[in-house]
């Protein structure tokens, strides 16, 4: 009787607590190492997603290049998403030699900064300056940090949710 | 510093550094790009290319748009090979929402993929060649396309803005004679794609402008995040359909061409390497097509929809005898436990469970379908919160990654092997730009 009232509490308490995320191949590699991983279980696709603080962002991301078990070494996209209330940076990264997939996740402070990842993999040039166009999120580090899809003067940043296009000059505004 | 007529010329000219201004608009650079060029007399000194010309919000489009609404835009996203991203987008939802898609739709959508992979090639081998000069291989790409673009419109009623592929399976299954058309034309293109060979592999001019020039290797692409046959061009068998099979090229049959030089010339071979790859596939496709041809598919739905009307009017008969409190006739009871016979599931144009267009909402979660397009890695990553609208859509475009290896080409080259490097890397700007 007892066995069951326990077991009863125990599925109770399974029930309250949020759904355990069994860590990744990656994740648990870079644990091992003692870097500070989130683990965010698999996307839809089945590839690793991680989440990783701003700090240890470069550090985490060198090892990922250069250790033999992950060999991370093209950079697919980067991707920034504004969940409202905070605004992620979305790393995509592809493995030539394994085939594999990687997805980091960095969550912006509230200045909206975000370590770049220049001196990591230079192929991000282009996309961090195009997250910063329409997202906003400042790459520290980069060096050449300015618009590139929307023209130099624009104002606000298009794909944030909550913006408005109240720019003056257009000539749709002026009325 | 030389005296002429009393008027002293200060300046060396030899050595100033001249600033041109090419595009943005450039018959050859098929599209909307500013490349600001400094030059040393020939020699490209320093190069920044400025894009944005042709931004048309696609990304703000797609999160104030239900999934359905937002299909036809994904067609403006790169038009010239518009089935990919059809697939990408489709696959990403599919892949949400947990549909499974029936072999006879994974297969149409292998033929018009590989179809419009050579297309696009088509239209890069004649645009290609018109930077470099030669004229006619431009017509007579244009002809071959013209063929291929035909089908297509067959198929969806449109050229280039496909909108064909929908969530769960196709828009309409292919019309009647479709299958005989595309053996006609892939039966014609080896020997097309010959005479194009013969004509411009050891055509002296090509050879001089293309061998040695423009030359990458494998760290160059990686640095700068290049795929596709530019990849492939600097020996790397790098082809997510080999790789991470998707759709259903793990069932089929086929090469990834790859070249060791890295040069224009080994990436202008590659395409047409792929080519004849791609027929290969079609090929493939068509000889094991589930379910063959549409007509034989109609017939045989047509009669076990008969079968099935006759069980549902032998089930009526029998719940009026009853009613009426007689003996049912013993023949429409032992009709009436009969199972009607459903068509092979894989032989459907849309899967079982059937997607209501309006009200179609992804569980909430995330995803990032990547798939080998004629440019290389294009990925579309989508995140839904659970509503009929995507929180985010992102689209990676492998000609943004691409075009952004170009000043690292051409400085220190000379300025008159612009076109035949730009063109090698087969950009397109909508894509760019999104």
């Amino acid at each position: 009787m007892s066995e069951e009232k326990q077991s009863e509490s125990k599925e109770a308490a399974k029930d309250d607590l949020p759904p355990v995320i069994e860590p990744g191949v990656y994740g648990e590699l870079l644990e091992k190492k003692k870097f500070k991983v989130q683990h965010l279980g698999m996307d839809a696709m089945g590839v690793e997603m991680i989440e990783v603080a701003a700090e240890s962002l470069l550090r985490v991301a060198e090892y990922l290049r250069d250790n033999k078990k992950c060999q991370f070494d093209l950079l697919v996209s980067v991707s920034g998403v504004d969940m409202v209330d905070y605004r992620l940076s979305v790393v995509h990264l592809y493995s030539l030699s394994s085939n594999e997939s990687l997805c980091i996740k960095v969550r912006a402070d509230e200045k909206e900064a975000v370590p770049s990842l220049m001196p990591i993999w230079p192929a991000v040039d282009w996309h961090e300056r195009e997250t910063y166009d329409l997202m906003g999120i400042i790459y520290e580090g980069h060096p050449d940090l300015r618009r590139i899809l929307m023209p130099t003067d624009w104002i606000g940043h298009p794909l944030r949710k909550d913006y408005v296009e109240n720019d003056p000059r257009l000539v749709w505004n002026r009325r | 510093m030389s005296d002429i007529q009393g008027i002293t010329i200060e300046r060396d000219i030899q050595s100033e550094d001249m600033v041109v201004n090419i595009g943005p608009q450039h018959p050859s650079t098929h599209g909307v790009l500013r490349l600001v060029t400094t030059l040393n007399g020939e020699v490209v000194k320093n190069m920044e290319p400025v894009v944005g010309y042709l931004h048309r919000s696609k990304e703000k489009m797609g999160e104030n748009r239900t999934f359905f609404q937002y299909q036809p835009m994904i067609d403006r996203v790169e038009y010239l090979s518009a089935f990919y991203d059809h697939y990408v987008y489709c696959t990403a939802l599919e892949t949400l929402a947990g549909l499974d898609i029936p072999k006879r739709v994974q297969y149409i959508r292998m033929i018009t993929m590989e179809l419009n992979r050579i297309s696009s090639h088509l239209l890069w081998f004649g645009t290609f060649l018109l930077d470099l000069g030669a004229t006619s291989p431009f017509f007579y790409a244009f002809r071959d396309r013209e063929k291929i673009l035909k089908l297509f419109e067959d198929i969806s009623g449109a050229r280039m803005m496909y909108n064909y592929y929908r969530i769960g399976g196709l828009n309409a299954d292919i019309p009647d004679g479709w299958i005989e058309d595309v053996r006609r034309v892939i039966n014609e293109l080896p020997k097309r794609f010959a005479e194009y060979e013969a004509i411009v592999n050891k055509n002296p001019i090509v050879m001089d402008r293309c061998i040695g020039i423009g030359i990458i290797n494998t760290e160059d692409c990686l640095k700068y995040g290049v795929t596709g046959p530019a990849l492939r061009a600097c020996g790397v068998a790098q082809d997510l359909r080999k790789t991470n099979p998707y759709c259903s090229y793990d069932e089929v049959d086929f090469d990834v061409p790859t070249s060791t030089d890295g040069d224009v010339y080994a990436r202008y071979q590659v395409r047409i390497q792929e080519m004849y790859e791609s027929l290969r596939i079609v090929h493939q496709a068509l000889d094991n097509l589930p379910g063959g041809e549409p007509a034989d598919i109609r017939k045989l739905q047509a009669e076990y929809d008969a079968v099935a009307t006759e069980i549902k009017e032998a089930k009526k008969r029998v719940i009026v005898a009853q009613k009426q409190e007689t003996e049912p006739e013993p023949a429409d009871v032992k009709k009436m436990e009969e199972e009607p016979p459903e068509l092979d599931k894989d032989w459907r144009i849309q899967g079982k469970k059937k997607v209501n267009m309006v009200s179609f909402k992804p569980p909430v979660g995330e995803c990032m379908s990547l798939v080998e397009s004629p440019r290389g890695f294009l990925g579309c990553y989508l995140i839904s919160d659970g509503s009929p609208k995507a929180l985010r859509i992102k689209w990676r475009g492998a000609s943004y990654s691409n075009l952004s290896i170009l000043p690292s080409m051409m400085i220190g080259n000379l300025y008159p092997d612009l076109m035949a490097v730009f063109g090698s890397l087969d950009v397109i700007l909508p894509e760019v730009d999104r």
